[in-house]
């Protein structure tokens, strides 16, 4: 027995003295309930990306190698959860930054304590826009001077700019939108009118519907679409709506493309759906198809540490993966733990990162608050149009394809 | 003109489902003068033990019983856990039992199922036919029959058996029923059997549409109500009407005014109907010696 103790204590001590020699990231996520394969796949893309980095002996910080140590909290995409899991992030020892978050509620209510504290936060997979535009100037509000949070994750505003140019490089000239009546859905809609306007007015927006969550009947909504003359429907929501709108489209007969957000991934999406989701477009920053040798590399490695034949959420994977990779460049650029020089290091990355998803060269630049691209990794060119095609999300544009290929070379 | 016939249709078919659980309302009020606040939670369970019951190899066919039986033990746990108690006492407690018996179903669900929406597998085709330029799928009709067979056997049953006569006894007078040698006690514990049983039979009827999740019958209960009130708590062919008429009515609305209004028309109705006949379109008026 008293070995037993002897040796607990022992045990306990040397992790302490470990604790000390290594680099503590925090990874947040709904890890349960519905965002839950967006949070777990996350969690376990930026894992694999701290697995291969321990492997070869961590990072070298002031000519000593240290390992990352991850700390798991799991907001479970609960608001109050969030705020109080940012709370006690905010006033942890020692914490070099936070990686995670899926949901821009939990952002919303959450990143405010780690700024006020300085601590640095990459967002990823969140994609809602008020992530970020939320400390950007506003008309009748400055925006914050000094900035901790990043994002790393294909922001609303891109992807609406995508479905809209979608639908004018498909010649449709009639379009329905249709969205979910939560401020994720409405804004989404706006986002869609924007792009229209700003890609000049090609497309004629023909019926603006929507629906509540939790509605499965959507034939008025679609028939109004169908009488309209809609030759595609552009939609924000999520899963199990966005299901309901497929199958409906099918017993009324609307045999038109359904295009939006990056939702039209989620397995609740696709599974509900079933065929009737085939042809779907969306835009993907990751495509689980090994078309490179870095992408094949992550997806056997997924696949294999976590013994699964395909990746819940290959996006949020991805974007996990490549955001611990950015995130430990800064650390190996700042030579330090502190979690403001991380910030500042993050600012001014010299040297590219290789991701699976690209080669990071500067993702990010110091803080203007005029402009939230500054704090923001993807652009235009990291995001493809995905295709839905038997339960599986695949390239739509072959082009894309080819364009990451010759990347990589 | 085919627009109006493919809305009311598609609204109607939903209506049904709003009626049948209306239905379960209706059983347990005509011999209890109580009803479960929880019966969208009873929907819901039933439609996951029936999802879990063919996942683990049950055949559709032999799901739908075993499914509708454990329906019938659910209720009669309600009626146990919730109701009893409260009855013999003649207080309204029942009203907060079953919320709670409500509230710790949808935890228990969300703690064994998940909170995910899983799709319900059917060997009946959701490929649409055709008829008259409208569409409809065989699920959605499967609803249709299987709404109206379930009411019309326990109408049936209500009116030509032994027990479905004590049901009736009790129904129309309680005390005078007991004074005849029925057990009042045990014809409670049939309705919120077959109130249970409707309520399994709602879940696999609609799943195949709405998917099974936590919430899948939070937006269809307040339907249900409504449906129940319009209607009068009495009348079983009344809820059957309220709920074609409402579920048409939901989808027109969405079609011609927009479809932020869908919940409108309900709701107009509802406050029309408590204004004006409190006891429901089909309702009988109570009169009540003092």
């Amino acid at each position: 027995m008293k070995k037993i103790l002897l040796a607990t204590l022992l045990l306990g001590f040397s992790t302490q003295l470990f604790a000390a020699d290594s680099i503590k990231i925090a990874i947040t996520g709904p890890f349960s309930g519905g965002s839950a394969p967006m949070g777990v796949s996350m969690r376990d893309g930026a894992m694999l990306a701290v697995n291969e980095i321990n492997a070869a002996g961590g990072i070298s910080v002031g000519g000593k190698k240290m390992k990352i140590e991850i700390i798991e909290r799991d907001d479970e995409a609960k608001n109050d959860r969030g705020a109080l899991i940012a709370q006690e992030l905010a006033s942890m020892d020692g914490l070099s930054g936070v990686i995670g978050s899926v949901n821009t509620g939990v952002v919303l209510a959450g990143d405010k304590h780690l700024q006020e504290k300085g601590i640095t936060k990459i967002v990823c997979p969140a994609a809602g826009s008020a992530s970020m535009t939320q400390w950007a100037d506003k008309a009748d509000k400055p925006g914050v001077k000094d900035l901790s949070i990043f994002r790393f994750a294909a922001s609303d505003g891109i992807q609406a700019a995508m479905v809209v140019e979608e639908a004018i490089n498909r010649k449709f000239t009639n379009v329905a939108i249709i969205h979910d009546a939560t401020n994720y859905g409405v804004s989404g809609r706006d986002d869609l009118l924007n792009q229209i306007k700003l890609q000049g007015n090609k497309l004629n927006v023909v019926a603006t519907e929507k629906f509540n969550i939790g509605d499965k009947d959507m034939t008025a909504q679609l028939l109004r679409a169908k009488t309209a003359g809609a030759q595609a429907v552009l939609i924000w929501g999520i899963g199990p709506e966005l299901a309901a709108v497929a199958n409906n489209m099918d017993k009324i007969g609307l045999k038109v493309p359904l295009i939006g957000g990056w939702t039209l991934s989620m397995s609740n999406y696709i599974d509900n759906a079933g065929k009737n989701a085939n042809g779907t477009l969306t835009p993907q920053t990751f495509i689980e198809e090994p078309i490179t040798a870095r992408a094949k590399r992550f997806i056997d490695g997924y696949h294999k540490a976590y013994h699964v034949d395909s990746i819940p959420s290959p996006m949020s994977a991805a974007e996990g993966y490549d955001a611990m990779l950015v995130f430990a460049a800064a650390v190996k650029q700042a030579q330090s733990t502190d979690t403001k020089k991380i910030k500042l290091a993050l600012e001014d990355l010299k040297d590219p990162v290789k991701g699976v998803i690209a080669t990071w060269k500067h993702p990010y630049s110091k803080w203007n608050p005029a402009d939230e691209q500054t704090h923001e990794a993807f652009r235009r060119e990291n995001v493809v149009m995905g295709m839905i095609m038997n339960g599986r999300v695949v390239f739509a544009n072959e082009a894309d394809k080819q364009r990451l290929i010759k990347q990589e070379k | 003109m085919e627009v109006i016939f493919q809305l009311g249709v598609s609204g109607a078919l939903m209506g049904l489902v709003y009626a049948l659980i209306a239905y379960g309302f209706q059983l347990t009020f005509a011999t209890s003068k109580s009803i479960n606040f929880g019966q969208g939670e009873l929907v819901m369970l039933s439609a996951f033990i029936s999802l879990t019951l063919q996942n683990v190899g049950l055949p559709y066919w032999l799901m739908v019983p075993a499914g509708l039986m454990c329906g019938v033990l659910l209720g009669l746990v309600v009626e146990r856990v919730a109701v009893r108690l409260a009855l013999e006492q003649k207080s309204e407690g029942w009203i907060l039992m079953t919320i709670i018996f409500g509230l710790f179903a949808f935890s228990a669900a969300e703690n064994i199922w998940g909170r995910d929406d899983h799709p319900f597998p059917t060997p009946i085709s959701s490929e649409p036919m055709h008829f008259f330029g409208i569409s409809v799928t065989p699920v959605e009709l499967s609803v249709a029959i299987g709404v109206l067979t379930v009411m019309g056997l326990i109408e049936l049953f209500k009116r030509k058996t032994l027990w479905g006569k004590a049901f009736e006894a009790v129904s129309a007078d309680r005390d005078a029923a007991e004074l005849m040698g029925i057990s009042a006690k045990r014809t409670i514990m049939l309705s919120y059997g077959l109130s249970g049983l409707v309520a399994a039979m709602a879940g696999i009827l609609v799943s195949p549409i709405t998917t099974v999740g936590p919430t899948m019958a939070s937006a269809l209960i307040l339907k249900a109500f409504a449906v129940a009130v319009v209607a009068g708590l009495d009348s079983g062919f009344g809820v059957v009407i309220v709920g074609l008429f409402l579920g048409a009515l939901e989808s027109l609305a969405s079609f011609y005014i927009g479809s932020g209004w869908r919940e409108a028309p309900g709701l107009i109705l509802l406050i029309l109907a408590l204004a004006m006949k409190p006891s429901g379109v089909f309702g009988k008026v109570s009169i009540r010696k003092v």
